[in-house]
């Protein structure tokens, strides 16, 4: 009975770790977005460029919701903007723009270019305020000496909105620092399936962009679920690490076949038996890890990774990182900074307090 | 009316009606806490039983009728015993200092039905008529006043037809008077006015072409329940055409509808502007609404969708899914961008 008790508590505090899987992540942030923003309701697209003078505008707190920073009953369009300095941009990184949870639809841009958006503006409104905005920034597109720019477009239907709940803030993923080869980016992305598009040599140059790890949600495919390919043409650098590597591709909401070069080296079915507790949805929460065999790198020339997915519903895509390309012993590492990877983290935590070592 | 409430229970769950609806109507837009006194319209009116639709004229000559003093029951005032129509009269001034200004004419609790008319315009009507008669007596009357039809430092008049079905009749109590908005928006087109309404859905009514001249008259913003369609709940629509003048070039424009019970869609010259709520193709039992009738509405327009000097057609679509239904509360009309925001960065102001 008392086992019981502790099982639905880890059940719900499981549940609650998903909903709050923007702060679960482990990043480090880098850049607090966090405090006063400048503020107007209303809409003008010249509002996104970074050397517009915003300093007749109102002031507003991140994160909050407007309703409670004397904007009560306003809905509609409103910006947001804030200036900020970085000292060193890191490199060899995949920054993230973490911008919280926005009720109901935005549109980021960092210093003029867009960014990353999320729900859809009217006439076709579609709400995202349940989901917390992570955007992947390039680091060429900040400034090392002087002023950043961060716009933020938020459109509100009704009842709270704006930036309401944090984390804000510009982060990075010390995980990043195992990667031999660090294959965040952008991605050739087409929606739809077709077994022909796992070959070397097929032609994806009218294919999508889009970047990983971020869903495609955020990036121009709202309401996509089923399935859809990505692409990635990356060579090696000279003298490239040898012996035994690996191919991380973080985490994938739901499923995935991985081809290198043509070849099947995994899919996610191949982690099922780490995942002891078996519950439905566990395929979006498993970290990709996948052996590549001997020989199938091409040293010398191109190499093709071909990852097929399938969404069932919900957010969709390669959402996660780490991904690139790592040695036996940093995937080693890796899978020890994050045992979840092998069984629910608050699975984990029971076994290790109440000593069930029935796994 | 209120002569047959014998017990205290009954006169308290009155008074509670009273606050409710005062809470109600006090609040005439966001941010928004009571309207500001312009002119008392306390005092001596002319009065007269009966009905003639004349009577709502400023051309009708009353020199022949009897003072009664407003507010109170005409059976205080020589008239006990009477129930039935009688008009109420009187001409103000209205100082042309107050225009731009959103005006408000509060005409208190009136016992049992009225219909408002300034300058021969009917402006608001509360409570149904016979021979479908339904009483509306605990209800404070605020009416927008349209600024189209006030000659301003000039005479005005307002007629007021009443009727009452049994106990005390008239125009009871109150802070009778002329108000004005605290935070008014500063409306490039004021459409607080008639407009062309019709029960039932149809998508090509969103159309500007369309032939509305069939259509009912309705005033916005004015629930629907106070204009003759006591109960109707599920589609309507509201049409509108009007000419847009404007000397301002590229401004963007909003258009600000208040308060619609419960879900609507807007529409200028065919094309969707906004929407709050969801609303489907599917029968009205699917739709269901939670918060909407609260929300404010103010709807951006896409550039060039607005034709300058020339007509425009705004459509909105509602659909009520129970109990109060259609746009209930202003400001309703089209404001620059500048100024919107200008708007709520007073409420904001006066909100601290």
């Amino acid at each position: 009975m008392k086992a019981k008790h502790y099982k639905l508590l880890a059940i719900s505090l499981f549940l609650l770790a998903g909903c709050l899987s923007a702060n679960a992540e482990d990043l480090k942030r880098i850049v607090s977005l966090s405090g006063e923003w400048k503020f107007s309701i209303g809409d003008d697209s010249k509002w996104a460029n970074p050397s517009f003078n915003d300093s007749d505008w109102d002031h507003i707190s991140v994160p909050g919701k407007w309703e409670d920073q004397g904007y009560n009953d306003y809905n509609g369009y409103a910006w947001y903007r804030k200036s900020f300095r970085i000292n060193e941009i890191p490199s060899n990184t995949t920054l993230y723009l973490m911008m919280g949870r926005i009720d109901d639809a935005d549109v980021v841009y960092l210093n003029g270019k867009e960014v990353g958006k999320s729900g859809k503006f009217p006439p076709d409104f579609k709400t995202a305020y349940d989901r917390p905005r992570k955007y992947i920034i390039t680091p060429d597109l900040l400034k090392p000496d002087g002023e950043n720019v961060i716009a933020v477009k938020v459109y509100d239907s009704y009842m709270e909105g704006g930036i309401v709940e944090g984390p804000t803030g510009i982060y990075i993923d010390e995980d990043n620092d195992l990667l031999s080869l660090n294959l965040s980016g952008k991605w050739k992305f087409h929606t739809g399936n077709n077994r022909s598009w796992r070959a070397t040599d097929f032609d994806d140059s009218d294919w999508d962009k889009i970047y990983v790890p971020s869903v495609w949600e955020n990036q121009g495919y709202e309401d996509y679920d089923g399935y859809a390919w990505y692409r990635l043409e990356f060579s090696l650098p000279q003298n490239f690490t040898t012996g035994d590597l690996y191919l991380s591709l973080g985490k994938i909401d739901d499923e995935d076949d991985v081809y290198l070069n043509g070849e099947l080296i995994g899919t996610v079915n191949d982690l099922r038996r780490n995942f002891n507790y078996g519950n439905s949805g566990w395929q979006y929460n498993a970290r990709r890890i996948y052996k590549i065999k001997d020989g199938l790198l091409n040293r010398n020339g191109k190499n093709v990774i071909a990852v097929r997915v399938f969404d069932g519903q919900g957010l969709g895509g390669i959402y996660e990182g780490p991904i690139g390309i790592m040695t036996a012993e940093n995937s080693r590492r890796y899978k020890n900074l994050h045992p979840s990877n092998d069984i629910s983290f608050w699975e984990y935590m029971y076994d290790k307090f109440f000593g069930n070592n029935n796994n | 009316m209120r002569t047959i409430f014998k017990t205290n229970s009954i006169r308290i769950l009155s008074i509670t009606a009273l606050l409710y609806f005062f809470a109600q109507n006090c609040k005439a837009y966001p941010g928004e806490e009571g309207l500001v006194l312009l002119q008392s319209l306390k005092g001596n009116w002319l009065f007269s039983i009966g009905i003639n639709e004349e009577w709502a004229s400023p051309k009708f000559n009353d020199s022949s009728w009897e003072s009664i003093k407003v507010p109170s029951a005409w059976e205080d005032q020589g008239f006990n015993g009477y129930n039935g129509y009688a008009f109420y009269r009187k001409k103000i001034t209205i100082s042309s200092s107050y225009k731009g200004r959103m005006l408000y004419l509060n005409m208190g609790y009136i016992d049992d039905v009225d219909e408002v008319y300034l300058n021969g315009h009917k402006i608001g009507s509360t409570g149904s008529f016979p021979p479908n008669y339904n009483t509306a007596y605990n209800a404070e009357r605020v009416y927008f006043v349209p600024e189209e039809d006030i000659t301003f430092d000039g005479p005005n008049l307002i007629a007021v037809k009443v009727y009452d079905a049994i106990g005390e009749g008239g125009i009871i109590s109150g802070e009778i008077g002329l108000y004005a908005g605290k935070n008014s928006a500063n409306l490039t087109l004021n459409l607080q006015t008639t407009w062309k309404f019709q029960t039932g859905d149809d998508l090509k009514r969103k159309d500007p072409d369309f032939d509305d001249s069939s259509w009912k008259e309705i005033f916005v913003p004015a629930k629907w329940e106070d204009q003759g369609y006591r109960d109707y709940d599920g589609y309507a629509w509201y049409r509108k055409t009007f000419t847009y003048n404007t000397t301002e070039d590229n401004e963007k424009m909003v258009i600000m509808m208040g308060k619609i019970d419960d879900i609507d869609q807007v529409f200028i010259n065919g094309t969707l502007v906004g929407s709050t709520g969801n609303l489907t193709s599917r029968a009205n039992s699917d739709v269901s609404a939670g918060q909407e009738f609260d929300a404010f509405r103010g709807y951006f327009i896409p550039d060039g969708l607005l034709k300058k000097n020339q007509k425009n057609v705004i459509a909105v679509r509602v659909l009520d899914t129970g109990g109060a239904g259609g746009i209930y509360e202003g400001p309703v009309g089209l404001i620059t961008q500048s100024k919107y925001i200008e708007f709520w960065r007073n409420i904001k102001k006066s909100s601290r």
